[in-house]
């Protein structure tokens, strides 16, 4: 027995594990949004309105996730007290830190299929039971504000503070997300931008996405594996911003973190017992920070995707989240004072970012 | 199984009957156990936007 061999083997079988895991759900959500996706916008407006420069000011670009390193170093106040005016695009799970920190991302991406993700937006339905049943929201390692003092009044500030600020806010939405995710975004009054999130090669025969966009029109975008690359997609590929800075990826937990508060401790448990637990997690030392992070199958499959992808990507990526597991060629590991620094010099920045709170 | 269920009509056509060779409760249990641990979302290790017909500046296919 080694720490980290089952997470090791399962590495190479995590394309696989993802379709089995959500493939089913997807492609239903894909069928009742149909309906949807007329009352948004294909994902070719967005790209329009970034080359009309309607999205951030300048050509560089600040991604906003919800990994544990945001409590640490909170990038939403060091944006705001630099007064960026560059584009801030978070992930669906970082609106609520966003909004509560004064900032109004000029675009939220989410892509993931299951209905729990409502909560991210605020559930207008959640009730007392379904918080007692449900303790995956209170084991991550978020902004401390999502859960507060009582999860249903935290739940509920978030739900004012989304239908406040809705009209402001854009939302890039992948037709498989869960249909009562894609109605919550539209009634806040949000604009809604409808893509695909790619499951297989287009261009090949048979393809799953191919045959989607046949049906819907709209374009296909690789997500590399989860949400938070996906913000760095579309920034790059999608709105064209060029240097983008990383905040909040970290793909990994600090050491001293317990593994029953990671993400798939439940169902690593479902599949051993607590002694074993440990041959799924890995350690990886981060030799910019000189300190070792722990990290799951699944995190270590999307830091290998993006180590991947990043080198066919012209834009320059900053890793400016301070923590994590996501380093190597094609990323400049450096903290975002340096970035924000830099672009304001480069006049970039002005006075006061419109704030949210 | 042919010599417990018996029909009482003949078909057209040969029926053959293959043998179901399934996954064993340990081989099923895995699967499911181990579907949730899959990623959010699948990754294609090709492209990164696909604008299908749709692109903005006219063209009728192209990839990014």
């Amino acid at each position: 027995m080694t720490e980290g061999d089952f997470g090791l083997q399962l590495l190479e079988r995590m394309n696989e594990l993802t379709l089995l895991r959500h493939g089913g759900t997807c492609f239903k959500n894909a069928e009742e949004n149909r309906q949807h996706i007329k009352k948004g916008e294909s994902l070719v407006q967005l790209r329009k309105l970034s080359k009309n420069s309607a999205i951030g000011s300048g050509a560089s670009a600040i991604i906003i996730a919800a990994g544990p390193s945001v409590r640490k170093q909170d990038p939403a106040s060091q944006i705001r007290a630099s007064g960026y005016q560059g584009a801030v695009i978070c992930t669906d799970s970082a609106t609520s830190y966003c909004l509560r920190s004064g900032l109004i991302p000029d675009l939220i991406v989410s892509v993931d299929p299951q209905p729990s993700i409502i909560r991210w937006f605020g559930d207008p339905e959640l009730s007392r039971s379904e918080v007692e049943a449900n303790d995956y929201f209170r084991r991550q390692d978020l902004d401390e504000r999502f859960i507060g003092k009582d999860e249903i009044q935290a739940n509920d500030e978030l739900l004012e503070l989304v239908d406040l600020h809705g009209k402001k806010l854009r939302i890039a939405l992948s037709t498989t997300t869960h249909p009562q995710v894609v109605q919550r975004c539209l009634e806040c009054g949000a604009q809604v931008y409808f893509f695909n999130a790619m499951h297989d090669d287009p261009d090949q025969e048979g393809s799953i996405t191919s045959k989607l966009q046949q049906e819907n029109g709209l374009p296909a975008v690789n997500a590399g594996g989860n949400v938070g690359t996906l913000c760095w997609v579309m920034a790059t590929a999608v709105l064209g911003k060029n240097p983008v800075a990383l905040t909040g990826i970290d793909l990994g937990y600090y050491e001293d973190t317990p593994l029953q508060r990671t993400q798939y401790y439940d169902a690593i448990r479902s599949l051993v017992n607590e002694e074993e637990v440990g041959r799924f997690f890995m350690k990886i030392h981060n030799p910019h920070l000189d300190q070792t992070f722990i990290t799951d199958p699944a995190y270590h499959w999307y830091r290998d995707a993006f180590l991947q992808m990043v080198l066919d990507e012209p834009s320059e990526t900053w890793n400016c989240t301070e923590g994590g597991i996501l380093f190597g060629k094609g990323i400049s590991f450096r903290p975002l004072a340096e970035f924000l620094s830099k672009f304001e010099a480069m006049g970039e920045a002005l006075p006061e970012r419109k704030g949210a709170a | 199984m042919p010599s417990v269920l018996k029909g009482n009509f003949k078909t057209e056509k040969t029926v053959e009957v293959h043998d179901v060779v399934d996954d064993s409760i340990e081989q099923r249990f895995e699967k499911e156990a181990l579907k949730h641990l899959g990623g959010s979302v699948c990754f294609v290790a090709k492209k990164q936007v696909d604008w299908g017909s749709e692109k903005d500046d006219g063209s009728k296919k192209d990839s990014d």
